[in-house]
């Protein structure tokens, strides 16, 4: 049933699974690769048989028994071919019937139908043709009302009947035709009942037969089947019969070989048996000998270890009382040794107990001291909130008392200028020119700027640049930056954007790509910003001699990428390769210099003094020696000549004074010239005195 | 004991089981029988000391009576048990116990219960097969048990029922005769066969039968009076119901042979329709030779619409025309109908076409029988393109429908490509030579098919032949692969004679 190929094929793999084992690796090999190998392969043989058990089994039994059991099975396939066919020939048969009645039913149904169709047709035309009969006598009656002579009334009339009876009989021959057809019909029904009782008939007896003989010829097929069995089933008993007495022969002859070889055998050991057992009493004899002079000789023994054995007991027995003694003893050292560890345990407690106590203490005060200590903390914060509120008001009553103070100064020192000018003027009448110092203009105290990052810096930078950045802003971004004042922030900012496009090496990837959406400016600025922290990261992690050479890699990389530059003529995006240097060194240094100072706060307590003093010193000195050694001299020029002003001044006042004194006088002598008294007196005095004329 | 029986004679085994039996007797209440009863004194003198009744033992000296009677034996007395079970056999339609005995009383009882006990009694509580095959072959000569599920019980339940419905006789007979069976039977009955449903005899037309042969506009007009019995309230009750095959008309009528006997009224109809439909369980519906026309098949088949459960649909033998077609066409795409069988109707092209609508997207329909039918070659030729893409159809009869070689020439391409058919019937067809030969073509290339009819159908000799060889190809590749589905079957087979030789 099965094709020759796959059996084929499946021997060719019992060959190959046949020979692998002896030529493949063995188990008990050394190597365990090789011990692997083998069991795999022991494991693929083993599944490979269970398959072939199943499948198998079948092909090598029909291989073995192409020739004993093919007759079974050719007699089973033929008998099932067989049998088929007379099944499928029956059930034809009888379907037979069914299909001839159908047919006949078909042809049937064809037929009525035209028959009925005709039957319409004829009757519809009856239909016409009587109709039209009828109309055509309808019409002679109304012909005849006319009619006035009774022959022809009559002879009408006679027509009339005539007519009528001829439709009467058409219509009467039509009915008849009907029935006729009807009876014939039913003797067709009849026909056909009995047809169909025939076949019905003939149905039953074909499945009968059919039946019966299918039966006959499966019994006769069974036993076919059977019989073929049997001759097999002889066949294979004669062929095994024969296999099993040609082995029993051949089991018969071994068994007589060895019987014979047995006995053989038997005698010889017989006689060997008997060698032995004489030499065996000889030597029986002869160890006998040795053995009772061995017991003489361990009497002897015995007799010296029983000495000894006595020699022995006593020297126990003296160690037992000796061991007896010592272990009272040991008793006694014993118990001394268990009061000392009760001791001892009773000491481990307190110890212990001791020890929890500490350490319940410990705890104890390590919580008081983190409390303390949080609690300094906290006045530690409160402290320097208070520090820096103190540094606060401190700076600002310092700024108010030194505003004040400065302004005091300056109010002296204004005055001071204002007195000089005067005295310049007035006194000395030299033109006079206000002294320029820069404390004058100095307002608060002294103190750095704010710093500003290096970004701000630069953003500042790139937006005046952007901006076409006015003198203003150039000269501040200066201030900042201290640079050279040659080169201008348009400058700087090329600079810093090739800076900025030949160290991308500084910059982190990552940042790269979240630099991408942004603006052009803020891209640059970004980046600078990584770059430079990048470098001052570096920076402080290198020695100072690695930064320069880093600086000046990036000079270098800069000069480089100069001279290309240097041969189109002069423009404006050019950049003189002398700036590069000044520019990028005063820009690290400017951006180094606040990283020095970082913490504002603190600046602001190291703030320095010396400024100060020099400052207020300066402000002393604002009147310079020369202008005080001259106002010195004058002073003392002044002063005499103030000597001689008071002098006269003192003198005039002498002089108005004895004027006075003199018009007095002279009214008190006006009054005595002009007193009676003197007209009385003989010799008046105004005669005697000249009176002055006024 | 041993050494008593030693010493005994062999009188004495008998007598010693005797008095076990008078004891079983007298604790059951009945009278023993006298036989062994004289023999008690005389034997029980030697078992007095071993056992110690030593009360009875001088008055039964006094009165010993040997009384040796060679031809006793045990075996002519009965056993209790089997007295006890001869009384529940003859009490049983009194006092019915059979649950509370003993597995193989239980038995001894079943076998010598009556089968003319009355069903009330016996329905819900036996269930021996061996007890309802005595009553079904008393009361029907043949009986075909596999035709009701290998059961008896339902053969008997279904049979009975049968005959109750077939001679029912609306507005005569009590419906209580059926409806008083339903809590019997209503458990086992699962198929209903009724191929007769009398119609309700009318007193009066006893002197105008006569006149009823020539008035036939009066049957009309009476027909609402001609209703068959109503099965609602039946199948209502039969919870298992899942076989239903009636058909509406008489069996037997002879000479009494009258058109309005086989009568499928509206009124039947709409009945029948609303009790399908309540009847979720059933499966096989088949109503055939019942005059069923366009109109009550689609009645009918409105009602199966959605149904949870029908698989088989059997029309066959009816007046359905293209309509109900249609209609039987929209209930396969409503259901998960396997068999449809409308053999021997009026259904024409319209019908088959759309029929082979429904077809192509069907999932669930496996066989399809139209013989008889006038679907011509444009039903046949749709039906074929129908199959093109349906995979589900394996039965096609086609027999008896006028088709010729256009639909030939379809099938043949239907063949080539269709793998699941494995049955065409086109016999009766005119196919024709031609349409042969195509058919032939076709069918060398097709692998499944396993039966195509040819016969009467003009095809050639010859081309009929190699189909013939085609499908015994077929068959017999069918037939390995049933024999062996993997490659293990075929050693266990040959392996049988082998081991019959050995």
């Amino acid at each position: 049933m099965n094709p020759p190929g796959p059996l084929g094929v499946l021997e060719e793999k019992e060959e190959e699974h046949l020979s692998t084992p002896i030529l493949g690796p063995s188990i008990n090999s050394d190597n365990p690769q090789e011990r692997i190998q083998a069991r795999r392969l022991r494991i693929a043989a083993r599944l490979e048989a269970r398959r072939r058990e199943a499948l198998g089994e079948y092909l090598d039994g029909k291989k073995e028994s192409e020739e004993d059991q093919s007759k079974s099975n050719k007699q089973k396939e033929e008998s099932r071919l067989k049998l088929n066919k007379l099944l499928l020939c029956g059930t034809e048969l009888v379907t037979n019937i069914q299909v001839a009645t159908d047919v006949r039913e078909l042809r049937r149904r064809v037929e009525e139908e035209e028959i009925r169709r005709q039957r319409l047709e004829k009757l519809e035309n009856e239909v016409k043709t009587s109709q039209d009969k009828f109309d055509e006598i309808t019409a002679k009656w109304e012909e005849g009302k006319q009619k006035r002579i009774p022959q022809d009334l009559w002879e009408m009339l006679n027509t009339q009947q005539v007519h009528c009876a001829g439709l009467i009989e058409d219509k009467n021959k039509l009915i008849s035709e009907l029935q006729q057809e009807l009876k014939t019909k039913d003797d067709q029904y009849v026909k056909e009942l009995k047809k169909q009782s025939d076949d019905i008939c003939l149905l039953l007896e074909r499945m009968e037969e059919q039946v019966k003989h299918v039966m006959k010829t499966f019994r006769q097929e069974l036993n076919y089947i059977e019989k073929a069995f049997e001759v097999e089933r002889q066949e294979m008993l004669a062929s095994n019969k024969k296999k099993w007495e040609r082995a029993l022969q051949a089991h018969n002859a071994k068994e007589l070989e060895y019987l014979m070889n047995r006995i053989k055998k038997i005698e010889d050991y017989e006689k060997q048996l008997n060698k032995q057992r004489v030499w065996d009493w000889e030597e029986y004899n002869m160890i006998k000998i040795k053995l009772e002079q061995d017991v003489q000789v361990l009497e002897q023994q015995l007799q010296q270890m029983k000495a000894t054995y006595q020699l022995n007991q006593e020297k126990l027995e003296y160690n037992f009382q000796v061991l007896k003694k010592r272990d009272e003893e040991s008793t006694v050292i014993k118990s001394q040794q268990k009061r000392k560890i009760n001791r001892l345990h009773d000491a481990l407690n307190n110890l212990r107990a001791k020890y929890n106590k500490q350490i319940k203490h410990f705890q104890e005060e390590n919580q008081s001291l983190t409390s303390d200590y949080k609690r300094f903390v906290t006045q530690f914060k409160e402290l320097q909130r208070a520090m820096r509120h103190f540094a606060l008001v401190d700076d600002k009553q310092f700024r108010e008392i030194w505003l004040m103070n400065e302004e005091e100064a300056k109010d002296l020192i204004s005055r001071a200028f204002a007195v000089d000018r005067i005295i310049h003027t007035h006194h000395l009448g030299l033109p006079w020119t206000a002294p320029d110092f820069w404390f004058l203009r100095n307002v608060g105290p002294i103190s750095q700027q704010p710093r500003k990052s290096a970004a701000q810096i630069l953003e500042e930078v790139l937006m005046q640049a952007d901006e076409e950045g006015t003198e203003e802003a150039a000269s501040e971004a200066e201030s900042y930056l201290d640079l050279p004042k040659q080169i201008s922030p348009r400058t700087t900012r090329k600079i810093l954007m090739l800076l900025c496009d030949e160290s991308g090496f500084l910059i982190e990837s990552k940042l790269l790509s979240l630099l991408l959406p942004l603006e052009k400016n803020e891209c640059y600025l970004l980046r600078l910003d990584a770059i430079f922290s990048e470098q001052t990261s570096l920076m402080s992690g290198q020695e100072p001699g690695e930064q320069i050479d880093l600086e000046e890699q990036e000079e270098e990389s800069l000069v480089e990428g100069e001279p290309e530059e240097k041969e189109a003529p002069p423009s404006r995006r050019l950049i003189h390769p002398n700036d590069v240097l000044k520019i990028l060194e005063a820009f690290v240094m400017g951006l180094k210099k606040p990283k020095d100072s970082q913490a504002p706060v603190k600046m602001k307590y190291v703030r320095d003094n010396l400024k100060d003093s020099e400052y207020w010193e300066a402000l002393t000195t604002v009147i310079p020696d020369a202008t005080q050694n001259l106002w010195d001299a004058l002073y003392t020029a002044l002063e005499k000549y103030h000597l001689v002003l008071t002098q006269r001044a003192k003198l005039l006042l002498e002089n108005r004074s004895l004027e006075q004194q003199n018009t007095e006088l002279q009214m008190l002598l006006q009054q005595y010239l002009d007193s009676k008294i003197n007209s009385e007196l003989q010799v008046p005095p105004t005669q005697v005195l000249r009176v002055p004329t006024q | 004991m041993q050494e008593t029986l030693a010493t005994s004679t062999l009188l004495s085994v008998p007598s010693r089981s005797s008095i076990s039996m008078q004891d079983k007797f007298s604790t059951a209440g009945q009278t023993s029988s006298a036989g062994p009863q004289p023999s008690r004194p005389s034997i029980i003198p030697p078992h007095n000391k071993s056992k110690g009744w030593n009360s009875g033992t001088k008055v039964h000296r006094m009165r010993r009576i040997i009384a040796e009677d060679p031809e006793w034996s045990l075996s002519t007395v009965p056993l209790l048990t089997e007295l006890c079970i001869q009384h529940i056999v003859k009490n049983f339609h009194n006092n019915p116990i059979l649950k509370q005995l003993l597995p193989e009383h239980q038995q001894k009882v079943l076998n010598h219960l009556s089968p003319a006990l009355p069903l009330a009694v016996t329905a819900n509580l036996i269930d021996d097969e061996n007890y309802w095959r005595r009553c079904c072959e008393q009361r029907w000569p043949v009986c075909h048990v596999a035709r009701h599920g290998g059961s008896w019980k339902r053969l008997f339940f279904e049979r009975h029922l049968e005959n109750l419905i077939k001679q029912f006789i609306p507005s005569t007979t009590d419906p209580a005769v059926i409806l008083d069976l339903l809590p019997l039977c209503g458990n086992y009955v699962r198929g209903l066969r009724v191929d007769q449903f009398l119609p309700p005899v009318r007193l009066p037309p006893q002197p105008r039968s006569g006149e009823l042969s020539d008035s036939g506009s009066e049957v009309e007009m009476e027909e609402p009076a001609t209703d068959h019995y109503q099965l609602c309230d039946l199948v209502a009750g039969l919870s298992h119901l899942e076989e239903l095959d009636l058909v509406y008309g008489v069996k037997d009528c002879g000479m009494n042979f009258e058109w309005n006997l086989f009568l499928f009224t509206y009124r039947d109809c709409h009945s029948l329709a609303a009790t399908i439909k309540a009847c979720h369980t059933l499966k096989i519906f088949r109503l055939t030779r019942s005059k069923v026309d366009d109109d009550k098949a689609r009645i009918l088949i409105r009602s199966l619409l959605d149904h949870p459960a029908l698989e088989e649909l059997d029309l066959s033998h009816n007046l359905i025309g293209d309509r109900g077609a249609r209609a039987a066409a929209k209930l396969l795409s409503h259901s998960h109908l396997r068999v449809l069988n409308l053999a021997n109707n009026q259904v024409r092209a319209p019908g088959a076409q759309s029929l082979a609508h429904a077809l192509a997207h069907n999932t669930s329909l496996i066989s399809l029988n139209l013989r008889l039918n006038c679907i011509e070659d444009e039903g046949g030729q749709a039906l074929a393109h129908a199959l093109q893409t349906n995979r589900c159809l394996t039965t096609l009869h086609l027999g008896g429908n006028e088709l010729s070689e256009p639909t030939a020439t379809l099938l043949s391409q239907v063949l080539a490509v269709n793998t699941t058919l494995t049955s065409i019937n086109l016999s009766c067809n005119h196919i024709g030579l031609d349409g042969g030969k195509q058919l032939l073509e076709g069918m060398l290339e097709n692998k499944t098919l396993l039966e195509f009819d040819l016969r009467l159908s003009d095809v050639a000799q010859e081309s009929e032949y190699l189909i013939g060889q085609a499908l015994c190809a077929n068959r017999e590749a069918a037939r390995q692969r049933t024999l062996n589905p993997g490659h293990f079957m075929s050693p266990i087979i040959a392996k049988g004679p082998e081991n019959l030789a050995g």
